[in-house]
């Protein structure tokens, strides 16, 4: 009897999981505070914080290096101009908890302490330290946001650096 | 061929239920290792995951002490453990109760702390067969994967546990339940999140570890109070055993016998009797009757390990039915 109820239960979960999604749910995964949505079309707001090569923040022009421009191409694939925010990388991941933020780039690591406060992505390119240590290299993502977090997860994976 | 069971015999029947248990705990220790494994690869952000991960791995506990207990209990008792080693039931129905305690315990105040800080989840992508896709996908697949055996254990561990008066493979009924239920509870909850509900998860893991929880303290409770002689209970601690009112009714029965109560407490497995008899008034109590007595109560049930007789003017108050 358990085992039957118990059995249905799979089946009913496993199927409402299908349906959901075959019935052509715009978007699945959904982000809960639609940033995907609000970012195609629109405006991505990316910190940046100081980190060569990765990430040079420019006095006059708009930041430069390895990071900016791989950004810089994804907004493009949304439509999406860029709004830099110069920062600490404390400061910008605090502000990427809040959301005001949609991206946090500054060569961070797959190391990254950030974790509780930021969706770290895939790595999108390795390199070796001073240490001769290897180096996954990743961006931080607003947590939760898993349509975003995918979108750019696929255009990083598809960058093959 | 009989099984020794400490200092009795395991009934020609049980000794297949029993080698059936031994077999199926091995098969839950293969099969827990596999899921540890698959599971711990797919295990991302996901906190009903991480859950259902932590628990398959205390899983392991019940079917380990079960095997080492039942190896040991089978001993036969020696003049240093005169009691025989039928306890090593009772502390591995302990430590699989504590197993369980702990992953409800874990569930609940990991679940609890996500929904308090409101955190949301993050589920990334995937790359697998030159294919990229969402990970929750592959959560829901290794949570299918691994959900569903353990209702069929489970519910050949408790007929088991029944015929074996065995509350160690109980315990390990309830383990298996806990792991089903958390692993559908996963799939909601991933589920959930893909539809951009961030508390689904939380939620779905809360419900589902209360559940685990208070398995784990009855279960806990119980071992406590079989390690600390209370009168036997059945294989689920419901009920006093039926065996106790048997016992003083055969002895009862007896035609030089006015009255008799007896304290019945559970070495795991088998039972300790100790039995109080008023003899009639001017009976003669011979060593031929109490033995004759005694082997009668003995063969009620393979359970009865030790019968202690103890003719009494007066049954103590805790012995009177």
């Amino acid at each position: 009897m358990a085992a039957r109820r118990a059995l249905l239960a799979f089946a009913l979960f496993g199927t409402a999981a299908l349906l959901a999604v075959l019935t052509g749910c715009a978007s699945f995964p959904a982000d809960p505070d639609g940033t995907l949505d609000r970012v195609r079309g629109g405006v991505l707001r990316v910190g940046v914080s100081h980190s060569e090569p990765w990430v040079r923040v420019l006095e006059e022009t708009e930041p430069a290096g390895i990071e900016p421009e791989l950004v810089q191409r994804f907004a493009t694939t949304l439509q999406a101009t860029i709004e830099w925010q110069p920062g600490g990388e404390e400061a910008l991941m605090t502000d990427l908890e809040h959301g005001r933020l949609d991206l946090v780039i500054g060569g961070l690591t797959a190391e990254s302490p950030w974790t509780d406060k930021a969706a770290i992505t895939k790595p999108y390119a390795e390199s070796r330290n001073r240490e001769g240590k290897t180096e996954k290299h990743v961006m931080a993502a607003p947590l939760g946001e898993n349509a975003f977090l995918l979108e750019l997860e696929k255009f990083l994976l598809s960058e093959e650096l | 061929m009989a099984v020794s069971f400490g200092s009795t015999e395991l009934p020609e029947t049980l000794t297949g239920t029993l080698r059936k248990a031994i077999r199926i705990q091995w098969i839950t220790i293969g099969f827990l290792v596999m899921a540890t494994t698959i599971v711990g690869l797919v295990l991302g952000n996901s906190q009903a995951m991480k859950a259902a991960w932590v628990e398959d791995l205390l899983s392991l506990a019940p079917p380990i002490s079960f095997l080492l207990a039942v190896r040991i209990s089978r001993k036969p008792p020696t003049v240093d453990r005169p009691y025989g080693f039928h306890r090593s039931i009772g502390v591995a129905h302990l430590v699989s109760a504590t197993a369980l305690v702990a992953v409800g315990a874990f569930l609940v105040f990991d679940s609890g702390s996500v929904l308090l800080r409101a955190e949301h989840p993050p589920i990334g992508s995937v790359q697998l067969f030159g294919q990229v896709f969402w990970l929750g996908w592959l959560m829901i697949a290794a949570m299918l994967l691994t959900g569903i055996p353990p209702i069929f254990l489970g519910r050949a561990k408790m007929k088991l546990a029944e015929q074996l008066h065995d509350k160690v493979l109980y315990a390990d009924a309830k383990m298996n339940k806990a792991d089903w239920m958390t692993a559908a509870g996963s799939i909601l909850g991933v589920t959930g999140i893909g539809f951009g509900l961030w508390w689904a998860d939380a939620i779905a893991a809360l419900f589902i570890s209360g559940n685990i929880l208070w398995d784990g303290l009855t279960n806990m409770r119980g071992a406590i109070k079989d390690l600390t002689d209370v009168r036997a209970t059945t294989f689920d601690d419901a009920e006093p055993h039926p065996l106790i009112d048997k016992v003083n009714s055969c002895l009862r029965d007896l035609d030089w016998v006015q009255d008799a109560g007896s304290r019945i407490r559970d070495e795991g497995h088998v039972f300790h009797v100790e039995a109080f008899i008023v003899p009639q008034s001017g009976a003669d109590l011979s060593v031929e009757a109490l033995e004759q007595a005694r082997s009668k109560v003995s063969d009620l049930d393979w359970k009865m390990q030790d019968v202690v007789l103890v003719p009494v003017h007066q049954l103590p108050e805790y012995a009177r039915p």
